[in-house]
Protein backbone atom coordinates (compact mmCIF):
# COMPACT_ATOMS: atom_id res chain seq x y z
CA UNK A 1 0.00 0.00 0.00
CA UNK A 2 2.81 2.58 1.07
CA UNK A 3 2.52 5.68 -0.29
CA UNK A 4 -1.34 7.01 0.68
CA UNK A 5 0.09 10.87 1.64
CA UNK A 6 1.08 10.99 -2.10
CA UNK A 7 -2.55 9.45 -3.19
CA UNK A 8 -4.27 12.45 -0.59
CA UNK A 9 -2.09 14.92 -2.19
CA UNK A 10 -2.55 14.40 -5.68
CA UNK A 11 -6.37 14.41 -4.66
CA UNK A 12 -5.63 17.60 -2.49
CA UNK A 13 -4.25 19.23 -5.61
CA UNK A 14 -6.96 18.32 -7.76
CA UNK A 15 -9.40 19.35 -5.38
CA UNK A 16 -7.92 22.93 -4.91
CA UNK A 17 -7.35 23.18 -8.86
CA UNK A 18 -11.40 23.60 -9.66
CA UNK A 19 -12.53 25.12 -6.14
CA UNK A 20 -10.21 27.98 -6.88
CA UNK A 21 -12.11 28.76 -9.93
CA UNK A 22 -15.31 27.41 -8.85
CA UNK A 23 -17.38 30.29 -10.66
CA UNK A 24 -16.21 28.39 -13.91
CA UNK A 25 -16.19 25.12 -12.90
CA UNK A 26 -19.25 24.83 -10.25
CA UNK A 27 -21.67 27.38 -11.33
CA UNK A 28 -22.02 27.22 -15.30
CA UNK A 29 -23.51 23.42 -15.20
CA UNK A 30 -25.99 24.58 -12.47
CA UNK A 31 -27.53 27.94 -14.49
CA UNK A 32 -27.55 25.32 -17.37
CA UNK A 33 -29.51 23.00 -15.79
CA UNK A 34 -31.99 26.05 -14.45
CA UNK A 35 -32.15 27.16 -17.87
CA UNK A 36 -33.84 23.82 -18.98
CA UNK A 37 -36.16 22.97 -15.78
CA UNK A 38 -37.07 26.52 -16.87
CA UNK A 39 -38.07 26.03 -20.62
CA UNK A 40 -38.96 22.98 -19.92
CA UNK A 41 -40.32 22.55 -17.07
CA UNK A 42 -43.11 25.41 -17.06
CA UNK A 43 -43.24 26.33 -21.36
CA UNK A 44 -43.25 23.82 -22.59
CA UNK A 45 -43.55 20.46 -19.74
CA UNK A 46 -47.42 21.56 -19.09
CA UNK A 47 -48.01 20.24 -22.70
CA UNK A 48 -46.19 16.88 -22.70
CA UNK A 49 -48.45 14.62 -20.84
CA UNK A 50 -46.60 12.06 -18.90
CA UNK A 51 -46.52 8.64 -18.20
CA UNK A 52 -48.04 7.46 -14.62
CA UNK A 53 -48.27 10.10 -12.34
CA UNK A 54 -45.05 11.86 -12.25
CA UNK A 55 -45.14 15.73 -13.34
CA UNK A 56 -43.02 16.47 -15.96
CA UNK A 57 -40.56 18.35 -13.53
CA UNK A 58 -40.04 15.79 -11.31
CA UNK A 59 -39.50 13.48 -14.21
CA UNK A 60 -36.71 15.73 -15.96
CA UNK A 61 -34.98 16.90 -12.74
CA UNK A 62 -32.87 14.10 -11.77
CA UNK A 63 -32.05 13.51 -15.54
CA UNK A 64 -30.46 17.17 -15.43
CA UNK A 65 -28.88 16.84 -12.29
CA UNK A 66 -27.26 13.32 -13.95
CA UNK A 67 -26.17 15.23 -16.67
CA UNK A 68 -24.36 17.91 -14.83
CA UNK A 69 -22.96 15.20 -13.07
CA UNK A 70 -21.51 13.70 -15.94
CA UNK A 71 -20.22 16.34 -17.59
CA UNK A 72 -18.40 17.75 -14.11
CA UNK A 73 -16.56 14.54 -13.74
CA UNK A 74 -15.64 14.32 -17.44
CA UNK A 75 -14.40 17.52 -17.68
CA UNK A 76 -12.53 17.79 -14.51
CA UNK A 77 -10.19 14.48 -15.00
CA UNK A 78 -9.73 15.33 -18.80
CA UNK A 79 -8.84 19.28 -18.50
CA UNK A 80 -6.34 18.27 -15.55
CA UNK A 81 -4.72 15.71 -16.92
CA UNK A 82 -4.36 17.22 -20.66
CA UNK A 83 -3.03 20.52 -19.07
CA UNK A 84 -0.19 18.87 -16.80
CA UNK A 85 0.52 16.70 -20.30
CA UNK A 86 0.81 19.78 -22.35
CA UNK A 87 2.84 21.58 -19.53
CA UNK A 88 4.85 18.67 -18.79
CA UNK A 89 3.84 18.66 -14.97
CA UNK A 90 2.27 15.72 -15.63
CA UNK A 91 5.92 14.33 -15.29
CA UNK A 92 5.90 15.05 -11.58
CA UNK A 93 3.56 12.15 -11.02
CA UNK A 94 5.33 9.92 -13.21
CA UNK A 95 8.46 10.12 -11.90
CA UNK A 96 7.39 9.90 -8.35
CA UNK A 97 6.61 6.47 -6.27
CA UNK A 98 2.74 7.30 -6.53
CA UNK A 99 1.95 3.73 -8.43
CA UNK A 100 -0.69 4.20 -11.41
CA UNK A 101 -3.71 3.28 -9.42
CA UNK A 102 -2.96 5.96 -7.33
CA UNK A 103 -2.49 8.21 -9.42
CA UNK A 104 -5.76 7.03 -11.25
CA UNK A 105 -7.67 7.13 -8.25
CA UNK A 106 -6.51 10.79 -6.88
CA UNK A 107 -7.31 12.30 -10.11
CA UNK A 108 -11.05 10.75 -9.75
CA UNK A 109 -11.74 11.25 -6.21
CA UNK A 110 -11.56 15.13 -7.27
CA UNK A 111 -13.74 14.48 -10.12
CA UNK A 112 -16.18 12.39 -8.21
CA UNK A 113 -16.19 15.20 -5.66
CA UNK A 114 -16.85 17.97 -8.31
CA UNK A 115 -19.65 15.98 -9.50
CA UNK A 116 -21.09 15.62 -6.59
CA UNK A 117 -21.07 19.33 -5.44
CA UNK A 118 -22.42 20.12 -8.74
CA UNK A 119 -25.33 17.54 -8.68
CA UNK A 120 -26.04 18.81 -4.96
CA UNK A 121 -26.10 22.79 -5.93
CA UNK A 122 -28.35 21.84 -9.03
CA UNK A 123 -30.96 19.99 -6.31
CA UNK A 124 -30.90 22.86 -4.60
CA UNK A 125 -31.81 25.20 -7.51
CA UNK A 126 -34.50 22.58 -8.20
CA UNK A 127 -36.20 22.70 -4.66
CA UNK A 128 -36.83 26.24 -5.71
CA UNK A 129 -38.94 25.14 -8.24
CA UNK A 130 -40.42 21.78 -7.96
CA UNK A 131 -41.63 19.21 -5.00
CA UNK A 132 -38.86 17.10 -5.19
CA UNK A 133 -39.28 13.80 -3.14
CA UNK A 134 -36.25 10.84 -2.64
CA UNK A 135 -37.29 7.84 -2.24
CA UNK A 136 -34.48 5.89 -1.73
CA UNK A 137 -31.07 8.04 -0.97
CA UNK A 138 -28.69 4.82 -1.10
CA UNK A 139 -29.70 4.10 -5.04
CA UNK A 140 -29.52 7.97 -5.69
CA UNK A 141 -26.14 7.81 -3.96
CA UNK A 142 -24.93 4.83 -5.97
CA UNK A 143 -25.70 5.98 -9.33
CA UNK A 144 -24.05 9.68 -8.56
CA UNK A 145 -20.96 8.41 -7.24
CA UNK A 146 -20.64 5.39 -9.95
CA UNK A 147 -21.57 6.99 -12.63
CA UNK A 148 -19.08 10.17 -11.64
CA UNK A 149 -16.64 7.61 -11.58
CA UNK A 150 -17.15 6.30 -14.92
CA UNK A 151 -16.95 9.48 -16.61
CA UNK A 152 -13.90 10.42 -14.24
CA UNK A 153 -12.04 7.27 -15.96
CA UNK A 154 -13.20 8.26 -19.29
CA UNK A 155 -11.91 11.99 -18.64
CA UNK A 156 -8.44 10.71 -18.10
CA UNK A 157 -8.57 7.96 -21.56
CA UNK A 158 -9.43 11.07 -23.67
CA UNK A 159 -6.69 13.08 -21.85
CA UNK A 160 -4.08 10.39 -22.93
CA UNK A 161 -5.15 9.56 -25.84
CA UNK A 162 -5.64 13.19 -27.17
CA UNK A 163 -2.50 15.10 -28.72
CA UNK A 164 -4.59 18.33 -29.17
CA UNK A 165 -7.69 20.56 -27.70
CA UNK A 166 -9.50 19.55 -30.44
CA UNK A 167 -9.55 16.06 -29.96
CA UNK A 168 -10.37 16.56 -26.51
CA UNK A 169 -13.34 18.39 -27.69
CA UNK A 170 -14.44 15.19 -30.03
CA UNK A 171 -15.64 12.42 -26.93
CA UNK A 172 -17.75 15.44 -24.63
CA UNK A 173 -19.29 17.00 -28.11
CA UNK A 174 -19.73 13.70 -30.61
CA UNK A 175 -20.22 10.80 -27.88
CA UNK A 176 -21.56 12.65 -24.81
CA UNK A 177 -23.59 15.65 -25.43
CA UNK A 178 -25.20 13.39 -27.90
CA UNK A 179 -26.25 10.49 -25.75
CA UNK A 180 -27.25 12.05 -23.08
CA UNK A 181 -29.72 13.90 -24.35
CA UNK A 182 -31.06 11.00 -26.07
CA UNK A 183 -30.90 9.25 -22.75
CA UNK A 184 -33.72 9.91 -21.39
CA UNK A 185 -33.30 12.56 -19.83
CA UNK A 186 -35.98 14.83 -21.19
CA UNK A 187 -38.14 11.74 -21.96
CA UNK A 188 -39.51 8.25 -21.00
CA UNK A 189 -38.59 5.59 -23.34
CA UNK A 190 -42.09 4.59 -23.32
CA UNK A 191 -43.02 7.41 -25.06
CA UNK A 192 -41.04 6.45 -28.25
CA UNK A 193 -42.40 3.62 -30.51
CA UNK A 194 -40.89 0.65 -30.35
CA UNK A 195 -38.21 0.34 -32.89
CA UNK A 196 -36.48 3.54 -31.27
CA UNK A 197 -37.35 2.20 -27.91
CA UNK A 198 -35.08 -0.89 -28.91
CA UNK A 199 -32.13 1.32 -30.47
CA UNK A 200 -32.25 3.60 -27.25
CA UNK A 201 -31.67 0.55 -25.23
CA UNK A 202 -28.31 0.77 -26.63
CA UNK A 203 -27.53 3.79 -24.54
CA UNK A 204 -25.74 2.96 -21.68
CA UNK A 205 -26.42 6.73 -20.14
CA UNK A 206 -30.15 5.47 -20.60
CA UNK A 207 -29.43 3.16 -17.24
CA UNK A 208 -27.21 5.63 -15.50
CA UNK A 209 -30.13 8.47 -16.01
CA UNK A 210 -33.41 5.87 -15.84
CA UNK A 211 -31.42 4.50 -12.58
CA UNK A 212 -30.69 7.14 -10.78
CA UNK A 213 -34.38 8.88 -11.47
CA UNK A 214 -35.03 6.02 -9.75
CA UNK A 215 -33.49 7.16 -6.56
CA UNK A 216 -36.01 10.23 -6.62
CA UNK A 217 -39.39 9.19 -7.93
CA UNK A 218 -38.98 5.30 -6.99
CA UNK A 219 -40.31 4.04 -10.23
CA UNK A 220 -38.06 3.11 -13.59
CA UNK A 221 -38.30 2.04 -17.31
CA UNK A 222 -35.96 -0.26 -17.51
CA UNK A 223 -34.55 -2.96 -14.66
CA UNK A 224 -33.10 -1.49 -11.97
CA UNK A 225 -30.90 -4.46 -11.32
CA UNK A 226 -30.17 -4.38 -14.79
CA UNK A 227 -29.02 -0.38 -14.36
CA UNK A 228 -27.63 -0.90 -11.15
CA UNK A 229 -25.39 -4.15 -12.32
CA UNK A 230 -24.19 -2.23 -15.91
CA UNK A 231 -22.33 1.09 -13.89
CA UNK A 232 -20.93 -1.59 -11.94
CA UNK A 233 -19.44 -3.21 -15.05
CA UNK A 234 -18.97 0.13 -16.65
CA UNK A 235 -16.32 0.94 -13.26
CA UNK A 236 -14.58 -2.00 -13.98
CA UNK A 237 -14.05 -1.56 -17.35
CA UNK A 238 -13.10 1.47 -17.63
CA UNK A 239 -10.90 1.67 -14.32
CA UNK A 240 -9.17 -1.27 -15.93
CA UNK A 241 -8.33 0.65 -18.58
CA UNK A 242 -6.91 3.19 -17.23
CA UNK A 243 -4.71 1.57 -15.22
CA UNK A 244 -3.91 -0.19 -18.18
CA UNK A 245 -3.46 2.79 -20.71
CA UNK A 246 -0.55 4.12 -17.42
CA UNK A 247 1.13 0.61 -17.12
CA UNK A 248 2.03 0.91 -20.80
CA UNK A 249 2.61 4.89 -20.61
CA UNK A 250 -0.09 5.10 -23.55
CA UNK A 251 1.18 8.74 -24.78
CA UNK A 252 2.96 9.33 -21.89
CA UNK A 253 6.05 7.69 -21.70
CA UNK A 254 7.85 7.43 -24.73
CA UNK B 1 20.65 -8.17 24.69
CA UNK B 2 18.09 -5.76 22.67
CA UNK B 3 20.31 -2.93 23.84
CA UNK B 4 23.53 -4.44 22.18
CA UNK B 5 21.71 -5.19 18.94
CA UNK B 6 20.37 -1.78 19.10
CA UNK B 7 24.24 -0.60 19.29
CA UNK B 8 25.70 -3.18 16.90
CA UNK B 9 23.06 -2.06 14.54
CA UNK B 10 23.88 1.37 14.51
CA UNK B 11 27.40 1.33 14.41
CA UNK B 12 26.92 -0.85 11.35
CA UNK B 13 24.70 1.86 9.94
CA UNK B 14 27.11 4.98 10.81
CA UNK B 15 29.91 3.47 9.85
CA UNK B 16 29.34 0.28 7.02
CA UNK B 17 32.42 -1.47 6.70
CA UNK B 18 34.15 -1.18 3.03
CA UNK B 19 33.36 -4.54 1.26
CA UNK B 20 29.74 -3.04 0.97
CA UNK B 21 30.50 -0.61 -1.65
CA UNK B 22 27.01 -0.78 -3.08
CA UNK B 23 25.59 0.33 -6.88
CA UNK B 24 23.83 3.40 -6.50
CA UNK B 25 22.54 2.54 -10.43
CA UNK B 26 23.63 -0.47 -12.18
CA UNK B 27 23.14 -0.28 -16.36
CA UNK B 28 23.09 -3.64 -18.50
CA UNK B 29 23.29 -3.49 -21.75
CA UNK B 30 19.97 -0.73 -22.23
CA UNK B 31 19.20 -0.50 -25.62
CA UNK B 32 16.35 1.60 -26.78
CA UNK B 33 14.87 2.35 -30.27
CA UNK B 34 12.26 4.88 -31.83
CA UNK B 35 10.71 4.52 -34.27
CA UNK B 36 13.35 6.29 -36.93
CA UNK B 37 16.22 6.01 -34.20
CA UNK B 38 18.26 3.71 -32.62
CA UNK B 39 18.79 6.30 -29.64
CA UNK B 40 20.78 3.95 -27.45
CA UNK B 41 22.52 0.97 -28.85
CA UNK B 42 23.15 -1.09 -25.84
CA UNK B 43 24.95 0.67 -23.35
CA UNK B 44 26.60 -0.27 -19.75
CA UNK B 45 27.86 1.18 -16.96
CA UNK B 46 27.35 1.03 -13.21
CA UNK B 47 27.48 4.10 -10.75
CA UNK B 48 28.85 3.71 -7.08
CA UNK B 49 27.39 4.87 -4.04
CA UNK B 50 28.72 8.76 -3.27
CA UNK B 51 29.97 9.22 -6.68
CA UNK B 52 29.73 12.15 -8.71
CA UNK B 53 28.95 11.46 -12.48
CA UNK B 54 28.91 12.81 -15.44
CA UNK B 55 27.83 11.61 -18.55
CA UNK B 56 29.21 13.74 -21.75
CA UNK B 57 28.11 14.01 -25.38
CA UNK B 58 27.21 16.00 -28.23
CA UNK B 59 23.39 16.76 -29.21
CA UNK B 60 21.32 14.04 -29.62
CA UNK B 61 23.69 11.33 -28.64
CA UNK B 62 21.10 9.45 -26.23
CA UNK B 63 21.78 11.17 -22.98
CA UNK B 64 18.40 12.38 -21.90
CA UNK B 65 16.91 9.18 -23.32
CA UNK B 66 19.05 7.35 -21.19
CA UNK B 67 17.53 9.48 -18.00
CA UNK B 68 14.00 9.03 -18.99
CA UNK B 69 14.21 5.06 -18.87
CA UNK B 70 16.40 5.69 -15.06
CA UNK B 71 13.34 8.04 -14.29
CA UNK B 72 10.41 6.02 -15.17
CA UNK B 73 9.73 8.85 -18.18
CA UNK B 74 10.67 6.55 -21.04
CA UNK B 75 10.53 2.54 -21.68
CA UNK B 76 13.42 1.04 -22.48
CA UNK B 77 13.64 -1.27 -25.44
CA UNK B 78 15.49 -3.69 -23.63
CA UNK B 79 18.31 -3.92 -21.65
CA UNK B 80 18.14 -3.78 -17.06
CA UNK B 81 18.46 -0.80 -15.52
CA UNK B 82 18.34 -1.10 -11.50
CA UNK B 83 18.53 1.59 -8.89
CA UNK B 84 20.27 0.27 -5.51
CA UNK B 85 19.21 -3.22 -6.33
CA UNK B 86 15.68 -2.33 -7.73
CA UNK B 87 14.40 -2.52 -10.82
CA UNK B 88 12.88 0.63 -12.47
CA UNK B 89 10.62 -1.27 -14.26
CA UNK B 90 9.48 -3.87 -11.82
CA UNK B 91 10.17 -2.17 -8.62
CA UNK B 92 9.42 1.12 -9.92
CA UNK B 93 7.71 3.11 -6.81
CA UNK B 94 10.73 1.54 -4.39
CA UNK B 95 13.29 2.70 -7.16
CA UNK B 96 11.36 6.08 -8.15
CA UNK B 97 11.30 7.23 -4.00
CA UNK B 98 14.95 7.08 -4.23
CA UNK B 99 15.57 9.43 -7.42
CA UNK B 100 15.49 13.27 -7.53
CA UNK B 101 15.37 14.67 -11.19
CA UNK B 102 16.41 17.93 -12.67
CA UNK B 103 14.95 17.27 -16.22
CA UNK B 104 16.38 19.58 -19.12
CA UNK B 105 13.29 21.04 -20.08
CA UNK B 106 11.03 22.85 -17.47
CA UNK B 107 8.00 20.59 -16.58
CA UNK B 108 6.35 22.13 -14.09
CA UNK B 109 2.66 24.15 -13.65
CA UNK B 110 3.57 27.49 -15.10
CA UNK B 111 0.80 29.11 -13.26
CA UNK B 112 1.05 27.27 -9.83
CA UNK B 113 3.39 28.97 -7.10
CA UNK B 114 6.86 28.29 -6.45
CA UNK B 115 5.91 27.22 -2.86
CA UNK B 116 3.30 24.79 -4.08
CA UNK B 117 4.86 23.26 -6.40
CA UNK B 118 7.26 22.37 -3.88
CA UNK B 119 4.61 21.28 -1.86
CA UNK B 120 2.90 18.68 -3.81
CA UNK B 121 5.56 17.53 -6.02
CA UNK B 122 7.11 16.20 -2.55
CA UNK B 123 3.72 15.29 -1.27
CA UNK B 124 4.03 12.70 -4.10
CA UNK B 125 6.72 11.26 -2.68
CA UNK B 126 4.56 10.87 0.63
CA UNK B 127 6.51 13.24 2.55
CA UNK B 128 3.88 14.46 5.43
CA UNK B 129 2.65 17.89 5.33
CA UNK B 130 5.07 19.52 8.02
CA UNK B 131 7.89 17.81 6.83
CA UNK B 132 7.66 19.13 3.87
CA UNK B 133 7.00 22.61 4.93
CA UNK B 134 10.49 22.89 6.94
CA UNK B 135 12.30 21.37 4.07
CA UNK B 136 11.11 23.94 1.47
CA UNK B 137 11.73 26.41 3.13
CA UNK B 138 15.13 25.32 4.44
CA UNK B 139 15.85 24.16 0.44
CA UNK B 140 14.27 27.83 -0.77
CA UNK B 141 16.65 29.50 1.51
CA UNK B 142 19.50 27.56 0.39
CA UNK B 143 18.87 28.56 -3.33
CA UNK B 144 17.75 32.08 -2.72
CA UNK B 145 14.47 32.04 -3.94
CA UNK B 146 12.95 31.88 -0.61
CA UNK B 147 11.33 35.70 -1.52
CA UNK B 148 10.23 34.49 -4.63
CA UNK B 149 8.13 31.32 -3.04
CA UNK B 150 4.56 33.01 -3.73
CA UNK B 151 5.33 34.14 -7.00
CA UNK B 152 3.80 32.31 -9.86
CA UNK B 153 6.57 29.79 -11.90
CA UNK B 154 6.11 31.55 -15.19
CA UNK B 155 7.06 34.77 -13.64
CA UNK B 156 10.49 33.57 -12.80
CA UNK B 157 13.41 34.37 -14.72
CA UNK B 158 15.45 31.22 -16.78
CA UNK B 159 17.80 30.45 -13.88
CA UNK B 160 15.28 30.74 -11.16
CA UNK B 161 13.17 27.99 -13.41
CA UNK B 162 16.15 25.99 -12.83
CA UNK B 163 16.82 26.28 -9.49
CA UNK B 164 13.04 25.82 -8.53
CA UNK B 165 13.80 22.36 -10.21
CA UNK B 166 16.44 21.16 -8.07
CA UNK B 167 14.63 22.56 -5.25
CA UNK B 168 11.93 20.33 -6.13
CA UNK B 169 14.84 17.50 -6.41
CA UNK B 170 15.39 17.64 -3.27
CA UNK B 171 12.82 18.13 -0.84
CA UNK B 172 11.94 13.88 -0.90
CA UNK B 173 15.51 13.89 0.44
CA UNK B 174 16.51 11.55 -2.75
CA UNK B 175 19.75 9.26 -2.44
CA UNK B 176 20.51 9.49 -6.15
CA UNK B 177 20.01 13.02 -7.57
CA UNK B 178 19.76 13.08 -11.46
CA UNK B 179 20.29 16.30 -13.34
CA UNK B 180 19.85 16.70 -17.06
CA UNK B 181 22.42 20.07 -18.01
CA UNK B 182 21.35 22.03 -15.13
CA UNK B 183 23.20 25.05 -16.28
CA UNK B 184 21.74 25.28 -19.70
CA UNK B 185 20.88 29.18 -20.32
CA UNK B 186 22.70 30.25 -16.89
CA UNK B 187 24.62 33.22 -16.06
CA UNK B 188 28.17 32.84 -15.08
CA UNK B 189 27.46 33.51 -11.59
CA UNK B 190 24.14 31.19 -10.86
CA UNK B 191 26.10 28.62 -12.85
CA UNK B 192 29.25 28.74 -9.63
CA UNK B 193 26.67 28.79 -7.24
CA UNK B 194 24.70 25.37 -8.32
CA UNK B 195 28.50 24.39 -8.51
CA UNK B 196 28.77 24.58 -5.30
CA UNK B 197 25.43 23.68 -3.76
CA UNK B 198 25.11 20.70 -5.74
CA UNK B 199 29.18 19.74 -4.56
CA UNK B 200 28.14 20.27 -1.38
CA UNK B 201 25.37 17.82 -1.64
CA UNK B 202 27.61 14.97 -3.00
CA UNK B 203 29.87 15.59 -0.06
CA UNK B 204 26.46 15.02 2.31
CA UNK B 205 26.32 11.66 0.62
CA UNK B 206 24.24 12.00 -2.47
CA UNK B 207 24.70 9.80 -5.47
CA UNK B 208 24.98 12.47 -9.03
CA UNK B 209 24.12 11.87 -12.41
CA UNK B 210 25.04 14.89 -14.18
CA UNK B 211 25.18 15.31 -17.96
CA UNK B 212 26.29 18.85 -19.56
CA UNK B 213 27.70 19.93 -23.18
CA UNK B 214 29.99 22.35 -20.57
CA UNK B 215 32.91 20.26 -20.53
CA UNK B 216 34.29 22.50 -18.07
CA UNK B 217 31.37 21.65 -15.81
CA UNK B 218 32.07 17.98 -16.19
CA UNK B 219 35.90 18.83 -15.36
CA UNK B 220 35.17 21.08 -12.26
CA UNK B 221 32.84 18.46 -10.83
CA UNK B 222 33.07 14.93 -12.13
CA UNK B 223 34.99 12.27 -10.37
CA UNK B 224 33.89 9.77 -13.31
CA UNK B 225 33.31 10.58 -16.71
CA UNK B 226 31.53 8.44 -19.68
CA UNK B 227 31.31 9.94 -23.23
CA UNK B 228 28.69 8.57 -24.92
CA UNK B 229 27.95 9.41 -28.77
CA UNK B 230 25.64 8.07 -31.38
CA UNK B 231 23.52 6.25 -28.44
CA UNK B 232 26.95 4.34 -27.48
CA UNK B 233 29.38 4.91 -24.44
CA UNK B 234 33.00 5.41 -26.48
CA UNK B 235 34.46 6.41 -23.23
CA UNK B 236 34.10 5.69 -19.51
CA UNK B 237 37.23 7.02 -16.68
CA UNK B 238 37.83 8.43 -14.05
CA UNK B 239 38.59 12.23 -14.59
CA UNK B 240 42.23 12.25 -13.93
CA UNK B 241 42.94 9.04 -16.14
CA UNK B 242 40.71 10.57 -18.87
CA UNK B 243 43.23 14.09 -18.51
CA UNK B 244 46.41 12.37 -18.79
CA UNK B 245 45.50 10.22 -21.73
CA UNK B 246 45.94 13.24 -23.47
CA UNK B 247 48.38 15.18 -21.10
CA UNK B 248 50.53 17.75 -23.03
CA UNK B 249 50.64 20.92 -24.40
CA UNK B 250 49.90 22.42 -27.90
CA UNK B 251 51.63 24.98 -29.31
CA UNK B 252 49.17 27.08 -31.81
CA UNK B 253 51.21 29.56 -34.62
CA UNK B 254 49.42 31.63 -36.51
CA UNK B 255 51.20 32.60 -39.55
CA UNK B 256 51.76 35.14 -41.80
CA UNK B 257 51.14 32.75 -45.08
CA UNK B 258 49.90 29.68 -45.47
CA UNK B 259 52.35 27.07 -45.53
CA UNK B 260 53.04 22.81 -46.00
CA UNK B 261 54.32 21.16 -43.14
CA UNK B 262 58.26 21.53 -43.21
CA UNK B 263 60.54 18.85 -43.41
CA UNK B 264 62.21 19.21 -40.53
CA UNK B 265 58.66 19.35 -38.27
CA UNK B 266 57.47 15.93 -39.80
CA UNK B 267 58.90 13.88 -36.46
CA UNK B 268 56.22 16.38 -34.42
CA UNK B 269 52.10 15.83 -34.50
CA UNK B 270 51.19 18.88 -36.71
CA UNK B 271 48.15 19.92 -37.93
CA UNK B 272 47.52 22.77 -40.24
CA UNK B 273 44.63 24.86 -41.05
CA UNK B 274 44.72 27.78 -43.07
CA UNK B 275 47.61 29.87 -41.53
CA UNK B 276 47.05 28.36 -38.47
CA UNK B 277 50.04 25.34 -36.93
CA UNK B 278 49.21 23.64 -34.37
CA UNK B 279 52.03 21.11 -33.18
CA UNK B 280 51.34 18.68 -30.51
CA UNK B 281 53.80 18.16 -27.68
CA UNK B 282 54.45 15.08 -25.83
CA UNK B 283 55.54 16.19 -22.05
CA UNK B 284 57.40 12.84 -22.04
CA UNK B 285 59.37 13.01 -25.41
CA UNK B 286 59.41 16.81 -26.55
CA UNK B 287 61.27 19.04 -25.18
CA UNK B 288 60.89 22.68 -25.51
CA UNK B 289 63.94 23.90 -26.72
CA UNK B 290 64.34 21.57 -29.65
CA UNK B 291 61.19 22.66 -30.79
CA UNK B 292 61.57 26.04 -30.49
CA UNK B 293 64.84 25.35 -32.56
CA UNK B 294 62.89 23.73 -35.17
CA UNK B 295 60.42 26.60 -35.70
CA UNK B 296 63.19 29.42 -35.84
CA UNK B 297 62.43 30.68 -39.64
CA UNK B 298 59.31 30.45 -39.82
CA UNK B 299 57.11 33.37 -40.43
CA UNK B 300 55.24 33.68 -36.86
CA UNK B 301 52.69 36.27 -36.51
CA UNK B 302 51.50 34.98 -33.30
CA UNK B 303 52.46 32.10 -30.67
CA UNK B 304 50.32 30.49 -28.51
CA UNK B 305 50.61 27.46 -26.11
CA UNK B 306 47.75 25.37 -24.31
CA UNK B 307 47.20 23.10 -22.09
CA UNK B 308 45.00 20.06 -22.90
CA UNK B 309 41.71 20.00 -21.65
CA UNK B 310 38.55 17.67 -21.41
CA UNK B 311 37.10 19.67 -24.25
CA UNK B 312 39.94 18.01 -26.63
CA UNK B 313 39.90 14.54 -25.71
CA UNK B 314 35.80 15.22 -25.89
CA UNK B 315 36.54 16.71 -29.69
CA UNK B 316 39.38 13.61 -30.30
CA UNK B 317 36.71 11.15 -29.15
CA UNK B 318 33.93 12.03 -30.57
CA UNK B 319 35.47 12.46 -33.77
CA UNK B 320 36.10 8.89 -33.98
CA UNK B 321 40.30 9.18 -34.00
N1 LIG C 1 10.27 10.90 -28.29
C1 LIG C 1 11.15 10.64 -29.26
N2 LIG C 1 10.74 10.10 -30.41
C2 LIG C 1 11.62 9.81 -31.38
N3 LIG C 1 12.94 10.04 -31.30
C3 LIG C 1 13.41 10.58 -30.16
C4 LIG C 1 12.55 10.91 -29.08
N4 LIG C 1 13.30 11.42 -28.09
C5 LIG C 1 14.57 11.42 -28.52
N5 LIG C 1 14.65 10.91 -29.76
C6 LIG C 1 15.87 10.75 -30.56
O1 LIG C 1 16.82 10.03 -29.81
C7 LIG C 1 18.13 10.56 -30.01
C8 LIG C 1 18.74 10.90 -28.66
O2 LIG C 1 18.06 12.01 -28.09
P1 LIG C 1 18.36 12.55 -26.64
O3 LIG C 1 17.32 13.55 -26.30
O4 LIG C 1 18.52 11.40 -25.72
O5 LIG C 1 19.76 13.27 -26.86
P2 LIG C 1 20.62 14.11 -25.82
O6 LIG C 1 21.93 13.43 -25.71
O7 LIG C 1 19.88 14.35 -24.57
O8 LIG C 1 20.78 15.47 -26.62
P3 LIG C 1 20.83 16.98 -26.09
O9 LIG C 1 22.22 17.21 -25.65
O10 LIG C 1 20.52 17.75 -27.33
O11 LIG C 1 19.82 17.14 -25.03
C9 LIG C 1 17.97 11.74 -30.94
O12 LIG C 1 18.29 11.32 -32.23
C10 LIG C 1 16.51 12.08 -30.85
O13 LIG C 1 16.03 12.62 -32.05
MG1 LIG D 1 19.19 15.97 -23.61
Amino acid sequence: MGNNTGMWTLAQRETSRFLRVWQQTIIPPVITSTLFILIFGYSLGSRIKMVGDVGYLEFIIPGLLMMGVIMSAYMNTSSSLFISKFQKNIQEMLVSPLSYWQIIAALTMAAVFRGVLVGVSILGVSYIFADITVSNFFILSYFMIMVSTIFAFAGIATALWATSFDKMNVFATFIITPLTYLGGVFFSIQMLPPMWQNVARFNPILYMVDGFRYGFIGTSDVSLGFSIGLVAVLVIGFGALCVHLFKIGYRLRD
Amino acid sequence: MSALIKSLSTTFITSPPNFFIVDAITIKDLKKIYPKTEALKGITFSIQEGEFFGLLGPNGAGKTTAIHILTGLANKTSGEVTLFGKDVVKDYKEARALIGLVPQEFNFDQFEKVYNILYFASGYFGIPSDLRKKRIEKVLKELGLWEKKDMKAITLSGGMKRKLMIARALVHEPKILILDEPTAGVDVETRKSIWQFIRKLNKSGVTILLTTHYLEEAEELCERIAIINHGEITTLDSKNNLLKLLEGERLCLTLKEELKIPANLKKYDVTINGKIMTIALDQKKDKWETVLADIQGLPIEKMETHKNKLEDIFIHLTNGK
